[in-house]
């Protein structure tokens, strides 16, 4: 928007007037570039403050208005923006990191001294980059979480759920990936561990015995390992991975997630969100009063209900700076808490790697202990048949679920909260009863010394939990005559178990991996 | 923009935004010194606070016989020691131009990079180099030679054997 | 909707709150910033920053001098704390060697408990400020270091002859004569093992001896006997500036220990491999039987005290050591390192050990007997009795001396006793050559007393006798002791294919007639409560029946 025609080009009429032109320009040149950096002068009325939004590259993604149901703290707390914000922490301190990180076996490990002990701000940096990825993957999960129980996954937003989905395993696989780089015992053996899982295929393989023509685990473990061992190709691939390729595919996931945010009509609320919000507040300035019929142009491209098409235009607000306030404030609080946290407690550097020795027990990172608990049942079932059942089971809710009673509240559709707390009482009981079986009297290699590894691979306490899951979910969908209460009561029985197998895999698992109720107790090796 | 009164006005006049609201820009200048004071200590951490080199001090042996005048270099360090009757010195190798490794000469040195010469005393002789190359510390321990390419001297001190 | 202008305001106060509390941390609240601060040298405060030794071919980056600053390289004249005191003379400049070559721990470390290795997860903590010269086995392997009392003697004979009124050996002696015309001092000896000495010493002193007038030549310097002299030689070669090291050594090399364990690749086999328990990594060890901290040197203790009771299954038995020796031991334990280090930086010593075969213990009688056989046959041979295990020969028992020739010791000891405790020194890996075979052969016999026994008949294999007869008074009179079939039991194992191979007729014959004094094996030529004589022929009908287990073991 440029107030200022420029000025008409006029012939010099005399060397001292162009010169006082020329001057004239140098001294507005600041000013100019300010200006042309905001294209549309300060935001202090309706129409620049939309300006501000869609005429900005880092803003644009933001519809100019937005509505106040999206802005209550407990529609969503944030948990999207925090795990962003969680990213964005992670990937400019794991920039300077990559300063002083040197990816070779033994001097990588030195280097991590060097970042801990003398680099200036190192440690704490190293910390705040550990912390923050923690932080990510609770959100993320969190997120999830929150997604699901307001049935946001539904019609129009089926993809973005797989896209979510996308993004929560491209968060672990982060996570995973930037375990190896410091080279110590705890990296070297949690990779050990990973890379094996991804070797579990042979499991059925060689139960079949065609290993030796059909070998998916063994590609998969070398295309990860780069060699037959944990050594210095794998540092090289994991770390490629981690700082290039997955920062890359989150990247282009979170685009693609953010764009289906808009497309898809902004958040999930409500049919009756009018109602529920009340009168807008007397503060608010009227949008839509003098031409209710018509709606803009945009709304063509843009699929489902969106925010003023027909309905409450009252109840938007713009997004500068209403919806900038609170996405500010969650980063901060996102940086907070990461800080916080770097500031109590050290990023570990346990001694270095030692292929000869293996850590006693060697406990991957602790939302990898869940899986870890189910792998100590059989390796491929744990490691990739129950992880992938979950994984498309999810993916195919939206699918399956094609109702809309409850879009947009917490715990919404048929059942309600009470539906999700019973099957929490089911999962957290279910999971912990099998665990206790497992523990307290073995499984069939015990009982039964000769049985088949096949018959441990399909029926082992992993696998029962997961049946017993499946089972109640569809006594579910028939209790209720409902797609919808089925799901709930898959979802929470899914995040309890991972809650329950994740407690006992990082509180109650000691060395060879038996149960102890505390550190206390762990004979020394 | 709670102070704000109720609105009856027009969409098409611009709405009007409170002049001052302290509490947003008290909030955003929080934020906005809160992330300039992260990125001042961010920025100092590119700046390494030891540096992995070896030390500049140690202990050289040298030859029984080394003619005046002759230089001798020990292998893999970057400094050219001399023996006169008046003692050692040690003169640095690295070119004041721009850092190459300057070749020794019978009649003084010559880098190989922009044609640069030095006299045997390290004064330039030719070339861009814009001053005389460094003589460095040596002093004598137990029969040894010890040069200290950390420290630079006067050009002709020399350490009596 | 101001509730997020709020939240944005208060946690970004928050966000600067803890960045600055972040800052004052790293930039005031260090240890050695505080130190560095505190010190200052006579031209003013010393500049602070981190210092450290770099010395790329040991790997050392080590910045212990960042605390440590009177230490750090090119630094003179530090005042302040005593941790920025200087480093005391020693013969490696930490400048060359860095810190951790000699002390271990963490050196890229810049926090103490991190840099000291109090910390869980590093496996090598410093050393012992007690045991700092056992530093030293990092990359020493010092050699010819004698056992305890041949150590001894050649200091006390250094004592009287009076050398110390002239050399100055470990810090003592040497003092300038006042009075004396030259007020010279003799060289100091303390590291004479390592720097060598003049082998015509004696000649040069005797000589001087004869041509002075008064003085200390005169007076302080007598003639030495040949014998005096080679102890003292013993103890010359010894002196490498770490006394206590070297009597840690000595006592290691009194106590037998090598006839289970291994140390630089020399020694028996039923105990762990010892040569580089030092580096032990305290994490991984367990301590539930320790009292006290867990570091190494508890567990060195306490495992010497009652090794079964620290190590649950030990073979190893109490030796009932007191408790300065028990010290002396965990001395020497954390000397066992042997860092890997490029061969450049070897000293002579290690590359005489580990490169030309040099022996780590001297290879005088006395010294191979306490290093070898004292644990097992006593440390004056009169055999052990530890609880568990079947009783060890008394092999400096004058009865048996008389009767065993000296080709069957050397045979014993060349090939052991196979299935038993006792190695085949002479064909083991890490056994005894011929000649330190002989030269303990030569130890047994001066020490037991006696000569060796007259000459046997040619053909050593003489009984002929009726093995039936011999089976009946075997069963009666020697299963008890020597098992049914000759397994051994509380006596020796007579089936033994070794001992069969290697004991000829007569030695069987005479043992059993003759018995061994101060034993449980008796003289059966003689009757006792228990037995009554047997006759010549009776006995060789024994040795006949044994001689059968040579074809059916």
């Amino acid at each position: 928007m440029s107030t200022t025609a420029s000025p008409p080009t006029r012939p010099p009429t005399d060397s001292a007037s162009s010169l006082r032109g020329f001057w004239s320009n140098v001294r507005q040149a600041p000013r100019r570039i300010l200006r042309s950096a905001f294209r549309t002068g300060a935001p202090t009325t309706d129409r620049t403050r939309s300006n501000f939004v869609f005429g900005n590259v880092f803003l644009h993604l933001h519809a100019v208005r937005t509505h106040r149901w999206s802005l209550r703290w407990t529609t969503t707390f944030g948990l999207g923006i925090a795990g962003v914000s969680a990213f964005l922490i992670t990937l400019l301190t794991g920039v300077l990191l990559m300063f002083y990180y040197k990816p070779y076996p033994d001097v990588a490990y030195e280097s991590i001294k060097d970042i801990h002990f003398v680099v200036p701000t190192g440690q704490f940096i190293r910390n705040l980059h550990r912390w923050a990825a923690n932080v990510m993957v609770v959100v993320v999960i969190l997120h999830m979480a929150r997604a699901f129980y307001t049935a946001a996954y539904r019609r129009p937003r089926e993809f973005n759920w797989l896209i979510g989905m996308g993004l929560l395993v491209v968060t672990l696989a982060l996570s995973f990936t930037g375990y190896l780089l410091p080279w110590d015992q705890l990296a070297y053996w949690a990779i050990t561990i990973g890379a094996n899982i991804a070797q579990s295929p042979r499991e059925i393989t060689d139960a079949l015995g065609v290993t030796d023509s059909f070998d998916p685990g063994g590609f998969q473990r070398q295309l990860l390992l780069g060699s037959d061992v944990v050594g210095e190709e794998a540092l090289i691939r994991f770390y490629v991975l981690h700082v290039m390729l997955l920062p890359l595919a989150l990247a282009m996931l979170m685009a693609v997630h953010f764009w289906r945010i808009r497309k898809d009509g902004g958040l999930a609320k409500p049919a009756d969100v009018d109602r529920r919000l009340g009168p807008p507040p007397p503060d608010t300035y009227p949008v839509f009063t003098e031409a209710p019929q018509k709606t803009y142009q945009l709304a063509a491209i843009v699929r489902g209900r969106t925010p003023a098409v027909g309905q409450s235009p009252e109840n938007t607000v713009p997004s500068m700076p209403h919806l900038f306030y609170a996405e500010a404030g969650v980063l901060m609080l996102t940086i907070l808490v990461c800080l916080g946290l770097a500031l109590l407690a050290d990023a570990p550097l346990k001694e270095l790697a030692n292929p000869n020795v293996p850590e006693n027990p060697a406990k991957a990172p602790w939302y990898f202990l869940g899986l870890q608990e189910l792998v100590s049942f059989s390796a491929f079932m744990g490691g990739i048949g129950i992880p992938t059942l979950v994984v498309l089971g999810l993916g195919l809710i939206p699918y399956l679920d094609r109702e809309t009673a409850g879009t947009g509240e917490w715990f919404g559709g048929p059942g309600g909260w009470k539906l999700v707390a019973r099957a929490a009482l089911f999962g957290l009981a279910a999971a912990l009863l099998v665990e206790a079986v497992a523990i307290r009297f073995g499984w069939f290699r015990e009982w039964f010394p000769d049985v088949p590894q096949l018959v441990i691979t399909f029926i082992n306490p992993g696998t029962i939990l997961a049946l017993l899951y499946g089972l109640y979910s569809v006594w579910l969908v028939k209790r209720y005559a409902s797609t919808r209460a089925g799901a709930m009561g898959l979802f929470t029985c899914c995040l309890c178990g991972f809650v329950v197998l994740t407690v006992i895999g990082t509180y109650f698992r000691g060395p060879n991996w038996v149960f102890y109720w505390s550190p206390a107790q762990w004979p020394m090796h | 923009m709670n102070a704000q009164p109720a609105h009856n006005g027009s969409r098409l006049a611009p709405e009007p935004v409170p002049r001052r609201d302290f509490l947003g820009l008290s909030a955003v200048w929080a934020a906005l010194s809160a992330l300039a004071f992260a990125a001042i200590g961010a920025m100092r951490l590119p700046k390494a606070a030891v540096l992995s080199s070896p030390s500049k001090k140690y202990r050289v042996s040298l030859p029984e016989s080394l003619p005046p005048g002759t230089p001798f270099v020990p292998p893999g360090r970057s400094v050219a020691l001399f023996k006169d009757d008046q003692g050692v010195y040690a003169v640095s190798t690295i070119c004041t131009h721009l850092g190459c490794i300057v070749k020794t000469l019978p009649e003084g040195f010559e880098c190989p990079c922009h044609g640069s010469q030095f006299a045997r005393d390290g004064a330039v002789t030719k070339g861009p180099a814009p001053r005389a190359l460094a003589w460095h510390k040596v002093s004598v321990a137990g029969g040894q030679v010890v040069v200290d390419e950390g420290e630079t001297v006067p050009a002709g001190t020399r350490v009596k054997l | 909707m101001n509730k997020n202008k709020y939240l944005l305001l208060v946690s970004s106060l928050g966000v600067l709150v803890l960045l600055i509390a972040a800052a004052v941390q790293e930039n005031v609240l260090k240890d050695w910033r505080r130190i560095q601060k505190s010190a200052r040298t006579e031209g003013g405060p010393i500049p602070v920053h981190l210092r450290q030794v770099v010395v790329p071919a040991l790997k050392a980056a080590d910045r212990c001098v960042s605390c440590h600053v009177g230490m750090a390289p090119g630094e003179q004249g530090v005042i302040g704390p005593p941790v920025t005191a200087a480093h005391k003379p020693v013969v490696h400049d930490p400048a060359d060697y860095g810190c951790t070559v000699c002390h271990a721990g963490q050196g890229r470390a810049t926090e103490k408990a991190d840099a000291h290795g109090e910390v869980h997860f590093w496996p090598e903590p410093m050393i012992p400020l007690r045991y700092a010269y056992a530093g030293c086995g990092s990359c020493h392997t010092h050699i010819r270091v004698p056992d305890r009392a041949t150590l001894g003697r050649g200091q006390k004979l250094v004592e009287r002859y009076d050398c110390l009124a002239c050399h100055r050996i470990d810090g003592r002696g040497g003092t300038i004569r006042p009075g004396a015309a030259v007020a010279v001092e003799a060289p100091d000896l303390s590291r004479a093992g390592a720097s060598g000495y003049d082998a015509g010493w004696y000649a040069s002193h005797l000589q001087k001896h004869q041509t002075a007038q008064t003085g200390a030549w005169r007076t302080s310097f007598a003639p030495i006997q040949d014998d005096d002299r080679r102890a003292i030689e013993v103890y010359l070669s010894s002196r490498v500036g770490a006394p206590e090291l070297v009597e840690a050594k000595a006592l290691f090399h009194s106590l037998g220990c090598r006839g289970c364990h291994k140390v630089g690749g020399v020694g028996g086999d039923d105990g762990p491999d010892l040569t580089r328990v030092g580096e032990n990594d305290p994490g991984r060890i367990d301590f539930s039987a320790v009292p006290g901290a867990p570091t190494l040197a508890n567990w060195f203790a306490e495992h010497f005290r009652s090794p079964a009771k620290v190590v649950p299954g030990s073979q190893m038995p109490a030796l009932g050591l007191t408790e300065p020796q028990i010290d002396l031991l965990t001395f020497y334990m954390f000397s066992l390192r042997r860092s890997e280090y490029p061969e450049s930086y070897w000293p002579k010593d290690r590359v005489r050990a580990e490169r030309f075969g040099e022996r780590e213990f001297s290879t005088d009688g006395p010294t191979l007997y306490a290093t070898f056989c004292a644990a097992c046959h006593g440390p004056a041979g009169e055999g052990m009795r530890y609880p568990g295990m079947p009783a060890f020969p008394a092999v400096m028992n004058p009865d048996f001396l008389a009767v065993a020739t000296d080709d069957f010791l050397r045979a014993s000891i060349h090939r052991g006793r196979p299935g038993r405790r006792m190695p085949a020194w002479g064909e083991k890996e890490g056994g005894l050559r011929p000649e330190e075979i002989d030269t303990l052969v030569k130890y047994l016999r001066r020490s037991g007393g006696g000569e060796p026994p007259a000459t046997r008949p040619a053909e050593p294999r003489w009984v002929k006798a009726d093995p039936a007869d011999g089976r009946r008074l075997y069963d009666a009179y020697c299963a008890g002791c020597h098992g049914t079939r000759g397994q051994g039991a509380e006596g020796t194992a007579l089936s033994n294919p070794v001992f069969l191979a290697t004991a000829d007729d007569t030695y069987l014959v005479e043992t059993v007639s003759r018995g061994r004094r101060g034993t449980s094996m008796e003289g059966f030529s003689y009757s006792s409560p228990v037995h009554p004589a047997l006759t010549r022929a009776e006995i060789e009908a024994i040795v006949a029946y044994i001689r059968t287990w040579e074809k059916t073991p």
